[in-house]
């Protein structure tokens, strides 16, 4: 699983790597025309979104993927089959960006950050952008997954005696990565949400003043609030597992053990809640926010380089009294530091907003955030990727060619971002320029290093292909590191220690034959024994159920037409199949993940069991995107002047009523825990079908409200010429709408429930996804609560 | 690019080269100490020969506090020079200020005088008087911005963003001004020219008729 995601992450690097040549052989002379305007935007958009989302965080996923696991002493993740889905749906999910160049108008081209309206149907008309989006979203989910499983596995998976200030740094910060993720991406989710509804279902959420003509409608702003409340936490989430290979490197490499190891754990707890949650709106000083809120984000701004100082610091003591041994690893990680630095400095600069008022907007802060999430990041993976060479594949990679590549990389780098510092009055993304100043000279600089800086990657290319196939044995321990890693045998290790560390036919045999193989010791147990550190997937329903969501989506964005159509009922189809195979596997039990510990170490979940956990996790992020949806909701209705008085819409006592009906099937729900508590079958049924029906009912009462609202004179629709209307509905719409699909979602577990309890699959003692389905309920139930008032009552 | 031109400094660009200076010291400085710090640490301490490492000190809280205060106090500094510079951004309560409508759009930018006189991608302004902008956009997100005074502020739809400056200099700044947030194809091109004049000719042209 790790290798997919690296091998994956590495093909979408080399995809942006391109893109941002085209840009810059475009930008290297004056009045160039290698790329005219739209070509232009495009690569810059898609340059960014597939740089951020589909290579630096997958990398570090990758790592993640490969070593949490070993460094905690657990045979797998959490939920290995979820595991599978998040590396579906991010491959599935990039294939779409790609694609999106390829459709009738060209991929997006409103910069990733994706600024409204400019982003939205009027400005950006076309499917490639739809496209584009949807794939992010498709990404979003896989890190929403993806965060709920690295969660649950680093809380709950750790080997007897691992306590949490026991573990490795790199688990640490691959837990501090996760804990992060989960609560910005349901942000940037709740974002694009919004964005996808208008460019697919017609709503106005984005639609600018001059198109609607509402006064007050403020679409800028709100996806500036939407977008970075998101996007500041996201390049500390790109930046964190850099960190995490240093912290878990640089003993290795000093001879002694990390300064102040404590006090980086604490700084880093600092840093990613709450204060990266804290910062935002230093990306909206020029907004017209009020001069002292602009006073406010640049003193927490500033704040967040304290934590940052001490760690770096930290980072520089570990070598004091070492003995520093300067291989190939530990150079990039001396050079992910020095870049760190500058690229840190120059942020507190973009902090003023005095100064910003300069440097919003020009290459001074295309520098800055190259030098961090480049520099630093790249520089700190590209450590751990040779560091963890050996382990990966028992052989010793050429220390020459690293070294060349560090000089070449480091050189060339500087060469490609310093000039930019002296450019702060050159607007980013403008695809051409007159010659002024000495624009000419700086931006020709910056190719040649742009050039040296792509040609030295082919070096480490070569070295890694080198080292796979020819390189020497490394022996089990190189480093002399006590990490637990080290302790098992590498994969390809030599045959005196022999381990099944790739099943038969390799993995991609192993995953496309999935289906038809039925484990040898049957019913429970999905391990070959003796598999150590590499998973076996034998379901095949994560990768069907991704292909059938992406033929899906793709359909929907190329829509209207005979093939988007065959292409969305062929993805509901495979979807569809997908899912009832996946409840058929776990109806009867093919499946049960990594084997349970005893004794494993859990604090402070000892109580609590995996799935459970897992289940909190996931609605801790539903809570935060919900709550941001909702967030959204009272920044459009504060903004627009007018808006539809209470009651005057919608039907108010048959909405008390449905909530009443919602209410008891919660209470239904609870009568089936007792039921199965005592171990009583039937009533459990008799339960669980009574909350299938109450919901079902909810679910028929609301659709007939709806209808009541399309229809009549002035109906309640998006595409109301009243554009008050067109406003309050579209929101409505929407976030009702989400929320109705949850309890849809919550009705088809149900019918699993009710199937695999006639099969009985649910005993007194274990009866685990009841428990968690009522929390499940239980969270769709209040957000009601929520909702119901905010959208009807007021 | 204008830097050098003007003989005499205007009031917002000297604020922000203060401020600027400021920074810069103290984040070269730093960035100076840090590195040689971390370049020094790595020399000396090179392992050489097969000896074992010498006894190292735990990191103690006193090293912490001591980074805590040191940055502390620079970015407080560094935070207050910034609050003392928001005269850059708080609009001046200066009687007899001008005011001009900016509205940007795909791609250009509009300039309405108080006497309903518009100009497209021209902005002509008194010299030696205090000139606030209103700045605003017709369609989409875009960025106002002239970099010789070092002003910018975002046009956004259903916004009115306000910047001032006073241009100490007459003269003819030909592409002083540009969008800095991409708007769509046309956005490299959205420049315009800055053309200071004498006051008495621009109330002439601009200015709201009296009487």
């Amino acid at each position: 699983m790790g290798l997919l995601y690296f091998f994956s992450s590495l093909y979408f690097g080399v995809v942006g790597a391109i893109l941002a040549l085209l840009l810059r052989v475009q930008l290297s002379v004056p009045n160039n025309d290698f790329l005219q305007a739209a070509y232009y935007n495009q690569a810059v958009t898609m340059h960014g979104l597939i740089m951020i989302f589909w290579f630096l965080s997958p990398l570090g996923i990758a790592l993640f993927n490969y070593l949490v696991p070993l460094q905690i002493g657990a045979k797998d993740l959490a939920f290995p089959r979820l595991n599978a889905l998040t590396f579906w749906l991010f491959l599935a999910g990039g294939l779409m960006a790609v694609l999106s160049f390829f459709v009738p108008g060209g991929a997006a081209a409103a910069g990733w950050t994706s600024y409204e309206p400019l982003a939205g149907p009027v400005f950006s008309p076309g499917p490639g952008p739809t496209l584009t989006y949807l794939g992010l979203m498709m990404m979003a989910a896989s890190v929403t997954v993806g965060s709920v499983n690295f969660i649950a596995t680093i809380l709950w998976l750790r080997k007897p005696g691992m306590k949490l200030l026991q573990m490795p740094m790199f688990t640490w910060f691959a837990l501090f990565t996760v804990v992060a993720m989960l609560f910005a991406f349901p942000s940037i989710i709740a974002a694009f949400l919004l964005v996808l509804s208008d460019r697919l279902l017609g709503t106005v959420l984005y639609a600018p003043p001059s198109v609607l003509g509402v006064p007050g409608i403020d679409p800028s702003l709100l996806w500036d609030d939407l977008f970075w409340f998101f996007g500041h936490p996201e390049v500390y989430i790109v930046l964190l597992p850099a960190f995490g290979v240093i912290a878990d490197l640089t003993p290795a490499f000093t001879g002694r053990p990390l300064a102040g190891k404590n006090w980086i754990l604490l700084s880093t707890a600092v840093i990613v809640l709450p204060i990266s949650f804290g910062v935002w709106m230093h990306h909206m000083f020029l907004t017209g926010i009020p001069s002292l809120l602009q006073e406010v984000f640049d003193a927490s701004t500033e704040v967040i380089s304290i934590p940052f100082g001490i760690i770096v610091i930290m980072f520089i003591l570990s070598m004091v009294r070492g003995r520093v041994q300067f291989k190939t690893p530990f150079l990039f990680v001396i050079g992910a530091l020095v870049l760190f630095i500058i690229g840190g400095i120059m942020g507190v600069f973009l902090s003023s907003p005095v100064l910003d008022r300069v440097f919003y907007g020009s290459y001074f802060v295309v520098s800055h955030f190259h030098y961090v999430m480049v520099g630093a990041t790249i520089f700190g993976l590209f450590a751990g990727i040779y560091y963890w060479l050996p382990r990966m594949t028992g052989k010793m990679f050429s220390e020459k060619l690293g070294r060349l590549h560090f000089i070449l990389s480091f050189v060339g780098f500087n060469i490609l971002y310093a000039p930019m510092m002296l450019m702060s009055d050159m607007p980013r993304r403008i695809f051409t320029y007159q010659s002024i100043g000495d624009w000419a000279q700086l931006n020709g600089i910056a190719t040649i290093g742009a050039f040296i800086f792509a040609g030295a990657q082919i070096v480490i290319a070569y070295n890694l292909l080198h080292t796979w196939f020819r390189g020497t044995p490394s022996g089990p321990n190189p480093w002399s590191s006590e990490d637990l890693e080290w302790s098992s045998p590498a994969e390809g290790a030599t045959p005196a220690v022999h381990v099944e560390s790739e099943p038969a036919g390799g993995w991609i045999g192993q995953l496309s034959s999935a289906a038809s193989v039925s484990p040898a010791t049957g019913g429970g147990e999905s391990y070959s024994a003796g598999v150590a550190g590499h998973e076996v997937h034998l379901s095949s329903r994560p990768l069907t159920l991704s292909v059938g969501v992406m033929l899906f989506l793709t359909g929907a964005a190329l829509y209207p037409g005979i093939l988007p159509m065959g292409l969305m009922l062929l993805g509901v189809v495979i979807v569809g199949y997908s899912m009832v195979g996946w409840a058929w596997d776990d109806i009867r039990d093919r499946f049960t993940g990594p084997p349970e510990m005893e004794g494993g170490d859990r604090w402070p979940f000892d109580a609590v069991s995996k799935i459970k956990l897992g289940m909190w996790v996931f609605l801790s992020s539903e809570m935060v995107l919900f709550g941001t949806l909702l967030g959204a909701y009272v920044f459009i209705r504060e903004a627009a002047l007018q808006w539809p008085a209470a009651g005057s819409v919608h039907d108010i006592p048959l909405a008390t009523a449905n909530t009443l009906v919602l209410v008891t099937s919660g209470f239904t729900m609870v009568m089936a825990i007792y039921a199965i508590r005592k171990g009583d079958m039937r009533g459990l049924l008799a339960w669980l079908a009574a909350t299938f029906v109450l919901g079902s009912v909810f679910i028929g009462v609301k659709m007939s409200e709806w209808a009541g609202l399309v229809s009549g004179p002035t109906p309640f629709v998006p595409g109301s010429t009243n554009a008050v209307t067109a406003i309050a509905a579209s929101v409505y719409y929407v976030i009702v709408g989400l929320h109705g699909a949850h309890v849809v979602a919550g009705l088809i577990i149900l019918v699993y429930l009710m199937k695999k309890t006639t099969k009985g699959g649910y005993t007194k003692e274990r009866h685990e996804a009841i428990e968690n389905f009522a929390l499940y309920w239980a969270f769709v139930e209040i957000v009601w609560c929520f909702v119901f008032p905010l959208f009807y009552l007021l | 690019m204008y830097s050098g031109v003007l003989s005499t400094v205007p009031p917002t660009t000297a604020t922000w080269d203060f401020l600027f200076n400021w920074y810069l010291i103290f984040g070269v400085s730093a960035a100076v100490v840090i590195i040689s710090m971390l370049m020094y640490v790595a020399l000396r301490y090179r392992a050489k020969g097969k000896g074992a490492p010498s006894q190292y000190k735990p990191t103690g809280w006193k090293v912490i506090l001591a980074i805590v205060i040191i940055m502390g106090v620079v970015l407080a500094g560094a935070g207050y020079q910034t609050f003392a510079a928001f005269t850059n951004i708080d609009i001046p309560n200066t009687p007899g200020a001008v005011t001009v409508k900016v509205t940007g759009f795909q791609w250009a930018w509009n300039f309405t005088y108080p006497n309903g006189q518009y100009a497209i991608d021209n902005l002509t302004v008194p010299v030696d008087k205090v000139v606030i902008l209103n700045v605003t956009s017709k369609d989409v997100y875009h960025t106002f911005g002239i970099a010789m005074l070092d002003v910018k502020e975002d046009a956004i739809p259903g916004h009115v963003n306000q910047l001032w400056f006073n241009m100490t200099q007459t003269g003819v700044y030909a592409d002083a001004i540009r969008c800095y947030q991409l708007c769509g194809i046309g956005h490299a091109f959205m420049v315009a020219n800055l053309i200071v004049i004498s006051q008495s000719a621009w109330n002439a042209t601009f200015g709201m008729q009296k009487g």
